[in-house]
């Protein structure tokens, strides 16, 4: 098996096809700690993508409460459970990735995972707000809180090893070299869901009416114009940016994504030790407990935390979160002049100008022109 | 003198008899196994049910499980299909039956994996090298599966079929004029608009046709992941399920318009292989059990079999009969030579 570099993990890694970069990859940051779960990612994919006959079940974005949550139920627990032991040492992975453990399966799988049923497809925000512990009398007046729950925003990662990929006997999945976003040609499928078996974030889904499988594609439309996709610009909380994601040696630190997660390495890959080197990118939430967050992001997420903690006093790191949620556009770069952070397009165009802080209006407590007092009414 | 003579020619001999077992090595290959006859008769069988069959003669044919690419079938969950065939001289129809405990006839939820059998045949008249056919060594597969004929035994397997206390009022660009809550599939799916959701439907993909004409698919493959749609559509059929046995009948014009299908002769030889895919074991796709080559001897209507020898053979023997000729004329010349 040709073996390929994965820079998440740090080291090599095995995969059924040899590494074929795209001219650039799509990429997304979504920073949990700003997500109030509305759904309106979800809502917005779904009118848009899955409103047809034999998807009623589907929801190609989803947010799910955690660590209870899951669409599909425990769809994290049952492949880090299948996965087996995951090991790091320092910033290399040294544990198995879902290609690797299958190897050794007896199975016969090129990826080791699982099909979900249609009772765990069903309930798509079951455990929502369902914190991790007991709320005792009296907790939530001590800080920090003992108890905890945040919301995962998830979409297909356009993995740039996708296990989709790796496991069709169709060759049905292809990633395009334009963007990298990974797509089932619907001509090609045949409906066998190795794919869904194998995607470990359970992104890929199977039609009931058309008999083949689906998944997310990235609003590729969107992006061939230079727009980004639509749960990023429906996103009412303003937590998503789109970007190109490059390899850490070749980070362009105007580009916004770049920036995150190379520049200020604030954003981590959900499960890196999958080993599919996936392209959404997520701002850890800050008061969730580390070992847990080790778990589900890797070695950097203390450093990433430390890094989003310090947002305040950078302004540049600002000027990103600041510009997320501010265009409809892609933004290819961002640079912040004196108190405003701007967004470019490819062609060097501004799209977006936003203060690094927005302004603050005081009002008096009696408003004389209507005789009235303002009572906590923002 | 003879005797020297005849070692002289022992190299000859040796390159006939290599030549020979050359060209009958496909044959050897298809005949590994159980021999197979399409048994000539008056009436085609085309009901799985038809208890005539019980008349022709069945070979048993082993199965082992597809374990040479990923994803792979590590063992069998079905050891062996039963095959019987019958042709009226217009028509051949095949037979296949085996023992599957569970009737898998669904594949409209995320985790239903239907049944599914097949039969494949080489188009190009030689055994391709490996399976599924190879690149100039095409092969033609006729694919039956549990959901298409479900498709047809009850109507197109739709949401509410699936789920029955499914409800939902509303679809982009379905009509709630002409269409009732929670509507039909194709009927109240068809406009353009409301068709784009299906997107499978709308690029064409056999899968996703909800009006099915037949119960088996017929393919063209030249290799793995390479099995497609033919445009002509040549084999119908049906399948039953009962008492844990599948019966699934194969019927096809003898004669078809079209050089992609098998080319079933009466009174020829034809290799054949089987597969069987047990949907509930998720046996899908390259996850199968196959059969290796084996012959089937179509049976030329009005009387028994004749000796049909393939041009392989029928080369082989001119070949042979040309040299032991030349070989018996050397020899007699000398002996002539001898006692001049």
């Amino acid at each position: 098996m040709p073996k390929v570099f994965n820079w998440q993990i740090n080291r090599e890694m095995e995969y059924p096809y040899e590494a074929a970069p795209p001219k650039q990859q799509f990429a997304a940051v979504f920073d949990t700690n700003k997500c109030i779960a509305c759904q309106t990612c979800s809502m917005i994919c779904k009118n848009a993508w899955t409103s047809g006959r034999g998807q009623e079940y589907m929801l190609w974005n989803n947010v799910e409460s955690k660590p209870y949550g899951g669409y599909p139920q425990q769809w994290d627990m049952q492949a880090l459970s299948l996965l087996g032991p995951q090991t790091w040492e320092g910033n290399a992975y040294s544990g198995k990735t879902l290609i690797e453990a299958a190897m050794t399966g007896t199975d016969g799988r090129p990826v080791v995972g699982y099909t979900p049923d249609s009772m765990e497809w069903a309930n798509p925000n079951l455990g929502e707000d369902e914190a991790a512990g007991l709320i005792e009398t009296g907790t939530f007046f001590g800080m920090p809180h003992p108890v905890w729950s945040f919301y995962l925003q998830r979409v297909c990662n356009h993995c740039s090893y996708p296990a989709c990929l790796a496991s069709c006997p169709r060759k049905a999945i292809y990633k395009r070299q334009e963007d990298g976003i990974v797509l089932v040609d619907q001509e090609r499928c045949r409906g066998y869901r190795e794919c869904v078996r194998s995607c470990p974030f359970k992104k890929m889904m199977y039609n009931i009416t058309t008999r083949v499988s689906e998944k997310c594609i990235a609003c590729y439309p969107r992006v061939e114009q230079g727009l980004q996709p639509y749960c990023t610009v429906g996103c009412i909380g303003r937590i998503r940016v789109n970007g190109w994601i490059h390899a850490p040696q070749e980070a362009d630190l105007e580009n916004p994504v770049d920036f995150l997660v190379h520049g200020r390495k604030v954003a981590l890959a959900l499960y890196p030790q999958f080993g599919l080197m996936n392209n959404i990118y997520y701002v850890p939430p800050i008061h969730v407990p580390a070992g847990y967050l080790r778990q589900m992001f890797g070695p950097g997420v203390e450093r990433a935390i430390e890094a989003y903690r310090r947002a305040k006093d950078d302004p540049e790191m600002l000027g990103v979160f600041m510009l997320m949620g501010a265009t409809e556009r892609w933004i290819e770069k961002f640079r912040v002049i004196g108190d405003d952070a701007i967004g470019y397009d490819a062609k060097g165009d501004e799209i977006a100008r936003v203060p690094l802080k927005e302004p603050v209006h005081i009002r008096p407590n009696y408003d004389s022109s209507r005789l009235v007092f303002r009572h906590n009414t923002p | 003198m003879q005797r020297l003579a005849l070692l002289k020619r022992l190299p000859l001999l040796v390159v006939v008899g290599l030549s020979l077992s050359l060209a009958l090595q496909g044959k050897a290959l298809a005949q590994q196994g159980p021999q197979l006859t399409s048994v000539a008769q008056s009436k085609l069988l085309t009901d799985p049910m038809d208890a005539a069959w019980q008349k022709v003669p069945a070979a048993d044919v082993p199965l082992t499980p597809q374990a040479g690419v990923k994803p792979a079938l590590m063992a069998t969950s079905v050891s062996s299909v039963k095959v019987r065939s019958v042709n009226d001289g217009a028509s051949i129809a095949f037979l296949l039956e085996w023992q599957d405990g569970s009737e898998d006839r669904y594949a409209s939820r995320p985790e239903s994996f239907r049944d599914a059998a097949a039969i494949q045949f080489p188009t190009t008249g030689e055994l391709p090298a490996i399976c599924m056919g190879v690149r100039g060594q095409m092969v033609n597969i006729w694919h039956w599966k549990a959901d298409w004929q479900t498709d047809i035994d009850k109507g197109f397997q739709d949401v509410p079929d699936a789920y029955p206390n499914f409800y939902k009022d509303a679809y982009p660009a379905v009509n709630v004029l002409t269409g009732t809550p929670p509507f039909r599939m194709p009927k109240d799916f068809e406009s353009p608009e409301a068709k784009q959701f299906m997107v499978g439907w709308t690029v064409g993909n056999a899968l996703s046709e909800p009006v099915r004409t037949s119960p088996i698919e017929d393919l063209n493959a030249i290799g793995f992941s390479t099995a497609t749609h033919k445009a002509k559509q040549n084999v119908n059929g049906k399948g039953v399920w009962k008492d844990g046995v599948w019966r699934v009948v194969y019927t096809r014009a003898l004669k078809v318009d079209d050089v992609d299908a098998a080319a079933l002769t009466a009174g020829q030889e034809v290799p054949v292989a089987f597969a069987v895919w047990n949907g509930s074991n998720q046996e899908v796709g390259a996850r199968k059990q196959t059969s290796t080559f084996l012959n089937v001897t179509v049976q030329a209507a009005g009387g028994a079999a004749a000796l049909q020898l393939s041009p392989a053979l029928l080369g082989g023997l001119i070949l042979l009969l040309i040299v032991a000729g030349i070989i018996a004329f050397r020899m007699v010349e000398g002996r002539s030579r001898q006692t001049s």
